[in-house]
């Protein structure tokens, strides 16, 4: 019995399409075999980890190297809290840099105008974005993903318009210079060692919440929304609810980002919110892996990491994103850390075989 | 008064090159099936072809055309091969992803190949002006409308009285049956989508004689416009998406006319979520992407 299954498994494709499966397919024991481990022995590593990162400003000793791990934890914010909206409630956002953007300029306007501290602006930056979220998810809720994606498009566009033409609030096209640092206890923070702490700060508290939203009631029912929309509302999920809630969660951590990124440049200006900035972001989920909690970390180093070897070749930085969201599409579309039966998957037949089996006892398959 | 008709006569005009990127849009989506974003880009390579057979070859309209529509033509091949070919089993959002890798990479090389900056579109024909039953009407406006008209015309011609007429709108009403019925639905697919962009392409050129000006970027904005009219036809139904947008090209220029010009790509943006709260499935039964 068991050969004649193993028999048809012997592939009669080409050479090449043996080693795209083989790259499709990589990672079918290894992350398993991580993830038990990690699961057996969670908190001592979480522990070790959060140590190592903590200390790291003293082993690095390099304002210069402090920088790239100040962007790469920042972007690690912004591509989880988009991850938490693309990959977990299966809804589709391309234009996350609108709500990096109302993040950055709340903070900045609040700071310069009104002299607001900088800690509680970050929780006010964020429930902003989130604010602007609800009402650009609204008209979007009981259409497919695709209307969403234009419109989360169209908007970022427009917000960059109205924060260049707006003189008398943004600054227009000169921006918002000279925005106060924070101050932690009477210590001023500006370079980039004493800013990495607020960036992982922040990126742990995102790390720690999300983990715990995903594992409650709200995280099931986002990701049953995702695996089949019709058997969520059938189930009784509320999900325009959920799916609203889920873009407004995804639009806050994008706020405290942004806001975390306001005074640490000191200035900021429309021309940092480009569209390229949100395909950016999302090329970091895409590379990383949707609907996984480490993937849009890894797409984020992965990416910053490019970004600062091919510094002498910058005019190419965003072919080579482009390419990588391509190859990965056509041979990985989970992503690196995702799992081979994961949702975003190429083919069917290879998600969770317990679907199939539930599939197939129904009588469908 | 005669000022606001004259924004009208804008309106209409702009209104019909964006009337044009629409049908090309609902054809691609209708056809293929699956939404795109490359749209926009595909756009603004057509504008360029032409741009640079004028320069190059000769400043005739009809030579910036076929350049264009060719072009495009030939960039839908490549989308084609490349964004939807593999993916017609495989969940939309592959598809949709690769299609946004697609424009991404098409408008940097763009930028790198063309170069960044703002170049000056050479005007195929003499700037006049004409009066037609007291309102003026410049020569390059008549091209358009002609153009946009006799171009929506051939696509009627193409889709109702041809083989590949009944072809197209066989796959896209379902693509199992027609593959049933002996016709080669990837092909025909790659076709229709061909088709689509390059009216896109065509509609790439007008713009930029109309704006005398040619950029790597002007994509963007323009793909937004192409999608947001044809929201109003569900994405799939040419006639409706047309209207679309004539609609969005008169509010833009009634709208710049009252508000300042540098708002006059969030009209476009007003009028897609006005349409989405309003009437979501737009003018079609049948919706498609």
């Amino acid at each position: 019995m068991r050969t004649d299954e193993m028999r048809n498994d012997i592939p009669k494709t080409s050479f090449w399409r043996r080693q795209m499966s083989g790259v499709r397919d990589f990672g079918k024991g290894i992350f398993d075999k991580i993830k038990a481990i990690y699961e057996k022995r969670k908190l001592q590593i979480n522990l070790i980890i959060i140590l190592l990162l903590l200390v790291f400003p003293y082993l690095a000793r390099s304002n210069y190297i402090m920088g790239i791990a100040c962007r790469m934890l920042m972007y690690s914010v912004l591509a989880g809290s988009l991850n938490v909206i693309n990959g977990y409630s299966g809804q589709f956002n391309i234009g996350h840099a609108g709500f990096f953007l109302i993040g950055a300029y709340t903070e900045a306007i609040f700071a310069t105008q009104f002299g607001i501290s900088f800690w509680p602006l970050l929780a006010v930056s964020g429930a902003f974005a989130a604010i602007v979220g609800f009402l650009i998810s609204l008209p979007t809720l009981r259409l497919r993903g695709i209307y969403l994606a234009i419109v989360t498009l169209g908007f970022s566009e427009i917000l960059r318009v109205i924060a260049l033409n707006w003189s008398s609030v943004t600054g227009g096209a000169m921006g918002i210079k000279s925005i106060p640092s924070p101050t932690f206890f009477g210590m001023t923070i500006s370079n980039s060692s004493n800013y990495y702490y607020i960036f992982l700060f922040i990126a742990i508290l995102f790390l720690a919440v999300t983990g715990r939203v995903l594992k409650s009631r709200v995280g099931r029912a986002w990701i049953s929304i995702r695996e089949d929309e019709a058997a969520a509302r059938s189930l009784g999920v509320e999900t325009r609810f959920y799916k609203s809630i889920n873009f407004m969660y995804g639009a806050f951590w994008a706020g405290v980002a942004g806001a975390a990124f306001a005074p640490y440049y000191r200035f900021i200006a429309s021309d940092m919110f480009t569209l390229d900035e949100g395909f950016n972001i999302l090329s970091m989920v895409i590379i990383g892996g949707q609907g996984t909690l480490v993937g849009p970390l890894v797409g984020s180093i992965i990416v910053n990491l490019i970004t600062e070897v091919f510094r002498f070749a910058a005019r190419y930085r965003m072919v080579v994103y482009a390419t990588l969201i391509i190859v990965m599409m056509w041979w990985r579309p989970q992503g690196l850390v995702g799992a081979y039966d994961s949702v975003f998957a190429i083919k069917k037949s290879q998600r969770k075989p317990v679907r199939m089996a539930s599939a197939k006892e129904a009588g469908e398959e | 008064m005669e000022y606001f008709i004259a924004q009208i006569v804008n309106g209409l005009a702009q209104g019909s090159i964006y009337a044009l990127m629409a049908i090309g849009y609902s054809v691609v989506v209708g056809v293929v099936g699956l939404v795109t974003f490359t749209h926009g880009e595909v756009i603004m390579l057509g504008a360029y072809a032409s741009y640079y057979a004028f320069t190059f070859v000769g400043e005739n309209i009809f030579l910036g055309i076929i350049a264009a529509f060719f072009a495009s033509w030939f960039i839908g091949i490549f989308v084609y091969k490349i964004c939807y070919e593999r993916f017609f089993d495989s969940p939309r959002h592959i598809s949709l992803i690769c299609t946004i890798g697609m424009s991404m990479l098409l408008k940097n090389l763009a930028q790198i190949v063309f170069g960044p900056n703002m170049k000056a579109m050479p005007q195929p024909i003499a700037l006049n002006f004409v009066n037609v039953l007291g309102v003026r009407i410049n020569t390059i406006q008549i091209l358009i409308i002609f153009v946009v008209l006799s171009l929506s015309l051939g696509l009627y011609i193409v889709n109702n009285k041809t083989q590949w007429g009944i072809r197209l709108r066989a796959v896209s009403q379902d693509k199992q049956a027609s593959a049933l019925m002996g016709i080669n639905v990837r092909r025909t697919a790659m076709i229709g989508n061909s088709i689509g962009c390059s009216l896109g392409g065509v509609a790439g050129m007008l713009i930029a004689i109309y704006y005398q000006s040619i950029l790597p970027t002007m994509g963007g904005s323009l793909g937004l416009k192409a999608f947001s009219s044809a929201v109003l036809g569900g994405l799939t139904e040419a006639s409706a998406s047309a209207l679309g947008g004539l609609l969005i090209g008169l509010i833009e220029n009634l709208g710049t006319s009252v508000l300042s010009n540098s708002y006059r790509d969030v009209f476009a943006f007003i009028f897609l979520v006005l349409v989405l709260i309003i009437k979501p499935e737009g003018f079609s039964k049948k919706v498609g992407g």
